[in-house]
């Protein structure tokens, strides 16, 4: 299936004449361990596409095939862990239970509404970051703009969330802060409550959308922009008509990442959200702890949230339509 | 050159970075201020400053422990990570390969899962291969999410490695193990220890799936989580400062290699 030429000629003539390394290699490599073993199979072909493509394919298949493989097999059993004695059989019936409760789908809906709204949010307030580090810094400036940015997210997911409970508590910066200058006399109650999740939400994601952004802004030739401006068009159309489509590439991947990411966030909405916050990882995750242990509806309401997700910015990247990216 | 503001909405977008920059620093230093704190209470304003909470950090054997547990875990899912990613990407440059664009997509896979699925699915699949939940799952689950990263890390500085230079080690006579260690590995340094620096923040900030895979031992996420569930002080936040500090200085160092990785 796979193959890798030698450019090299002959190898094996090479290998009578022991080749000459001036370092720690070339004892390993003349040690008669090595030239039984990993020399030997470099010299044939079998041998050179098992060690290229062994341990990657093995890998990947495992372990990021195998654990989705085994999470639909689960959630498509009657029971898990099987005991001694229980009859269990395929079902669809886990699935069923997602859509008969509404304690059920909401917090899904309300997963959905919040993901999308932070990324919306995400985009707006971090645009016009971006559009500043690519394109109105100069070039020198860039690094130091763009890394002063970076520095805060070196900080955990948990310590982010953390901080912004300083910042939203009634006793927090800002109601503290709001007290001093006399604009309210008695705090705002802002934590645990949906104001808290989102804020902490685009506090905890906004560099998976800045990131893509500055680059894509970054590849606009300046050019273009002149050359619009030299016929006619305002700040506002420049915009509209160049900037915007051209950097139509980093919206799509930045709005995939930060609303994938968004839709998994866990501890955020444990730590910043209030009763009414309850999203749907909370809910999975109440089929894997605590006294009941019903592992294939906790499988197939991953599964439902996974191909959801995966579905709604398959459809947001085609509707937007950036232009087909490739790895190569 | 022109600019492409006039210079009313240029003032505006540097107010505006700024501003965006305030409010990226602003919780985090109210974060580390409140770690000076002379109460207990957690509140501002800040009355009294003190350095005690350090202290009491630093004696503190649960706080210690789970450093050293989380640095292990670091260290271990970095290594098999970075191997495993950087062979991955080997495969993916290699001639010849057919179905390059379905290993890439594969390879990616981990990185497009949100976390919470990614942490149950795993924690599903150790349970059929019947391993227990603790360190190996938690390296396991840290694994799967770093290698990615490597993948992506290692093909881009592939891409501008000009193919001849491996062809020039194979025809003085080196076989391809040794062409790789001699000349692809080398060429890949400075993107590969960005990378590794990187695994190394990826694993040291995950809850999630230390959360579904470990056991009792609580990381340093588990530790800050489980505190601030059981209530405020400013223990935490001195806990939180000292995370915080390490892990920036670690990263502006990667920050910084791999900077100069792309300039060299």
């Amino acid at each position: 299936m796979v193959s890798r030429q030698t450019t090299a000629g002959q190898p094996i003539a090479y290998a009578a004449s022991a080749p000459k390394y001036s370092t720690r290699i070339a004892s390993v490599v003349r040690s008669p361990l090595y030239q039984h073993t990993l020399g030997a199979a470099v010299e044939s072909r079998i041998g050179r596409v098992l060690l290229l493509t062994g341990v990657p394919l093995l890998w990947l298949v495992m372990m990021h095939l195998g654990p989705i493989y085994q999470m639909l097999k689960i959630s498509l059993m009657s029971h898990y862990p099987v005991q001694q004695g229980v009859d269990w059989h395929y079902t669809l019936a886990n699935y069923a239970i997602f859509f008969q409760e509404s304690i059920y789908f909401t917090p899904l809906i309300k997963s959905f509404v919040f993901a999308t709204a932070a990324t919306a949010a995400t985009l707006i307030v971090v645009y016009p970051v971006a559009y500043y580090v690519a394109k109105v810094v100069r070039p020198e400036g860039r690094s130091r703009a763009l890394l002063l940015l970076l520095v805060p997210f070196w900080a955990g997911e948990l310590i982010r969330t953390f901080s912004v409970i300083m910042l939203l508590a009634n006793r927090g910066g800002l109601n503290v802060l709001l007290r001093e200058i006399g604009w309210i006399d008695r705090p705002i109650p802002m934590l645990y409550t949906s104001f808290s999740l989102g804020f902490g939400l685009v506090y905890l994601i906004c560099l998976y959308m800045l990131l893509p952004l500055y680059s894509a802004i970054e590849k606009i030739p300046v050019q273009y922009m002149d050359a619009a401006a030299d016929l006619g068009a305002g700040p506002f159309t420049r915009f509209l008509r160049i900037i915007l489509p051209l950097s139509k590439d980093g919206i799509v991947s930045g709005c995939s990442l930060v609303f994938l990411t968004c839709i998994g966030v866990f501890a955020t909405p444990m730590l910043l959200g209030g009763p009414n916050t309850v999203l749907f990882p909370e809910t999975i995750s109440g089929f894997f702890h605590g006294a009941s242990n019903k592992w294939p509806v906790g499988a197939a309401f991953a599964l439902i949230m996974l191909v959801t997700a995966l579905f709604t910015a398959a459809i947001f990247m085609r509707l937007v339509g950036g232009k087909k990216r490739s790895a190569f | 050159m022109r600019g492409i503001f006039s210079d009313g909405p240029r003032t505006a977008l540097t107010a505006f970075y700024w501003a965006f920059l305030l409010y990226l620093l602003l919780p985090l230093t109210l974060m580390m201020a409140m770690s000076f704190k002379d109460a207990s209470f957690v509140a501002f304003p800040i009355g009294n400053w003190t350095l005690d909470w350090y202290g009491k950090v630093m004696q503190d054997k649960q706080f210690l422990d789970a450093c050293l547990y989380s640095v292990m875990i670091a260290a271990a899912s970095m290594v098999a990570a970075t191997t495993l990613g950087t062979w991955i990407a080997m495969l993916i440059v290699a001639e010849g390969i057919r179905g390059r664009m379905i290993i890439f997509a594969l390879a990616c896979l981990p990185a497009v899962v949100p976390g919470m699925i990614s942490a149950i699915s795993l924690r599903i699949f150790i349970s059929t291969i019947d391993m227990p939940t603790g360190t190996a799952a938690i390296i396991l689950g840290h694994t799967v999410h770093a290698v990615p990263f490597v993948v992506v890390m290692a093909l881009t500085r592939l891409r501008s490695m000009p193919g001849n230079l491996v062809d020039a080690a194979r025809d003085l006579g080196a076989d391809n193990v040794v062409a790789f260690f001699r000349v692809t590995l080398p060429y890949l340094g400075p993107a590969l220890l960005g990378g590794m620096i990187f695994c190394v923040l990826l694993s040291i900030d995950d809850f999630v799936r230390t959360f579904f895979l470990g056991g009792y031992r609580p990381t340093l996420p588990m530790l800050i989580f489980a505190k601030v569930q059981g209530g405020m002080s400013p223990e935490i936040n001195a806990m939180a400062t000292i995370v915080l500090v390490v892990t920036a200085a670690v990263g502006l160092y990667a920050e910084y290699m791999t900077r100069r990785a792309r300039t060299r």
